[in-house]
């Protein structure tokens, strides 16, 4: 359901008191929103280092700039743009350095996507597990053949539950250019993940 | 509407993105037309699917990037008191005729200093600083400090110490901090994980006002599935019931919702369609409107309310 407002008492009454320098409330804000800013990077990048990097530079470019944020406009969207335009530079980095490989960089050392896909209730059942490897790794391949804005849209919108005109915000494009996107990035999903549908 | 347009209409259909108004006719148009209702059951699958893609965060690295910014926020942060004075003094362009005073001024500050870091007396009644080596596990944090004429100094710390305990669920001890860490712990992850451990302990009447307190309160959806799921063994309690149409009619996740009208339609009762019928009407997602309207037709109850 929509929140009534863009901020809500709650979460002003952490801003203001973030904003005289308490860093506790700072850290209850960062906490509160911390594991989707780790989460929209994670599998925007799909990689844990450049999500790292992306949550550290956002949280540093809020903590410096929160003198300057109004508690007439929307947290999140301020956040969310940060995030999504750190995630864009370095999408757009990445796309000059090297192609994407099907090798994600782990704490652990170098391992294929698709093993860094946690499995789910089906880990007692061979069949099923295989079944849901390939299903992921079409949606893996299918999420990497979207454009970096596609992605981006997709992204926030399936799976961080986002309406289109807070993405639209978050973006700085309308409502209607997210919806297109939107459009766009599930033909793309439906036809790559074809038969499995 | 035409084909089309219904075409087009159908994921905006499904991530609740369209008016009353379209959802209305766009279900008109799917009812009387078989080709869009048969692509409609296909981009739902499609939803389905891509559903099972995990998008869990990794607990470990969430704690790396928190303890690693709050670092670099110390670094950042700008210092207050005796500090911040310091590290303006150190700032200054000091001109020749000052040195002498700035000269005396930094002897007095070293005295200060020394006596803050230093200092021959315990800082707080139950605890000398000297014990606090980088052996201690402790984590300190000064919230309040108050110098004194004679240079002494009172500290106001907060401390955390770190201690392992280990045992089974069953333990009194081990249940009882299990319990205020699924409610009270600021890292959803360690909420979530111990209303896991304790799922077991149905029979200590303790955990069930937990789990409804987190399915109502608690600020992560993850963390309010897992509280719904712990709940599936209370579905007939009275509180949970109440609790689930709570949830139903004001959580803002739709997952969290659909999880709620399958438990509540598990354990039907008198109220049971009274409340589908109001989300039927008044829920902002199509797909749980959809999840309400097929569970009014297998109790057999209206849709719509008279």
């Amino acid at each position: 359901m929509n929140r009534p407002s863009p901020i809500d008492a709650d979460e002003a009454a952490l801003i203001r008191a973030a904003q005289k320098g308490d860093q506790d409330a700072f850290e209850r804000l960062v906490h509160a929103y911390d594991r989707g800013v780790l989460q929209i990077a994670m599998n925007l990048l799909r990689s844990p280092e450049d999500a790292y990097d992306v949550y550290q530079e956002a949280f540093l470019r809020v903590f410096k700039s929160l003198h300057q944020f109004r508690l007439d406009s929307s947290f999140s969207t301020w956040l969310y743009r940060i995030v999504t335009n750190l995630c864009l530079d370095q999408m757009r980095k990445r796309k000059t350095r090297r192609e994407e490989s099907s090798v994600v960089d782990t704490e652990d050392g170098p391992r294929d996507r698709m093993d860094t896909v946690a499995e789910g209730r089906e880990q007692g059942d061979p069949q099923r597990s295989l079944m849901n490897r390939q299903l992921s790794l079409r949606i893996e391949q299918g999420l990497g053949d979207l454009t970096a804005k596609e992605r981006m849209v997709f992204e926030m919108r399936h799976y961080q539950g986002m309406r289109l005109r807070a993405i639209g915000d978050v973006l700085g494009t309308s409502e209607e250019a997210a919806k297109m996107c939107l459009f766009r990035a599930t033909q793309k999903m439906r036809a790559a993940l074809g038969d499995f549908v | 509407m035409n084909c089309e347009l219904a075409r087009k209409n159908t994921t905006l259909f499904l991530y609740g993105e369209l008016s009353i108004e379209e959802e209305q006719t766009f279900q008109d148009h799917i009812e009387a037309c078989a080709d869009c209702s048969a692509a409609f059951e296909a981009e739902k699958r499609l939803h389905t699917a891509l559903d099972q893609r995990q998008v869990d965060v990794d607990p470990a690295l969430l704690v790396r990037c928190r303890r690693d910014l709050s670092q670099r926020l110390e670094s950042v942060r700008p210092r207050s008191g005796l500090l911040d004075w310091l590290a303006r003094l150190s700032d200054l362009r000091i001109a020749a005729l000052a040195k002498p005073a700035a000269a005396l001024a930094l002897v007095a500050v070293g005295f200060f200093g020394a006596r803050l870091t230093t200092p021959r007396q315990p800082i707080t009644s139950a605890r000398d600083v000297a014990a606090l080596s980088s052996a201690d596990p402790s984590v300190m944090r000064v919230r309040y400090l108050e110098p004194s004429a004679s240079g002494r100094v009172q500290l106001v710390v907060e401390e955390t110490r770190q201690r392992t305990l280990s045992g089974s669920v069953n333990d009194d001890q081990i249940r009882r901090l299990l319990l205020a860490a699924a409610r009270e712990s600021t890292d959803p992850g360690l909420r979530a994980e111990s209303m896991d451990m304790l799922r077991s302990q149905h029979a200590s009447g303790e955990l069930r006002p937990v789990l409804v307190y987190a399915l109502e309160h608690d600020p992560n959806p993850g963390v309010r599935l897992k509280a719904l799921d712990a709940l599936k063994a209370y579905g007939r309690e009275a509180d949970v019931r109440a609790a689930l149409t709570q949830v139903l009619l004001t959580d803002d996740n739709p997952g969290v919702r659909t999880q709620a009208i399958d438990l509540l339609v598990e354990d039907k009762d008198d109220s049971t369609a009274g409340v589908l019928q109001q989300v039927v009407q008044k829920d902002n997602n199509s797909y749980v409107r959809l999840r309400c309207q097929k569970a009014l037709e297998e109790m057999n109850a209206s849709v719509g309310t008279f």
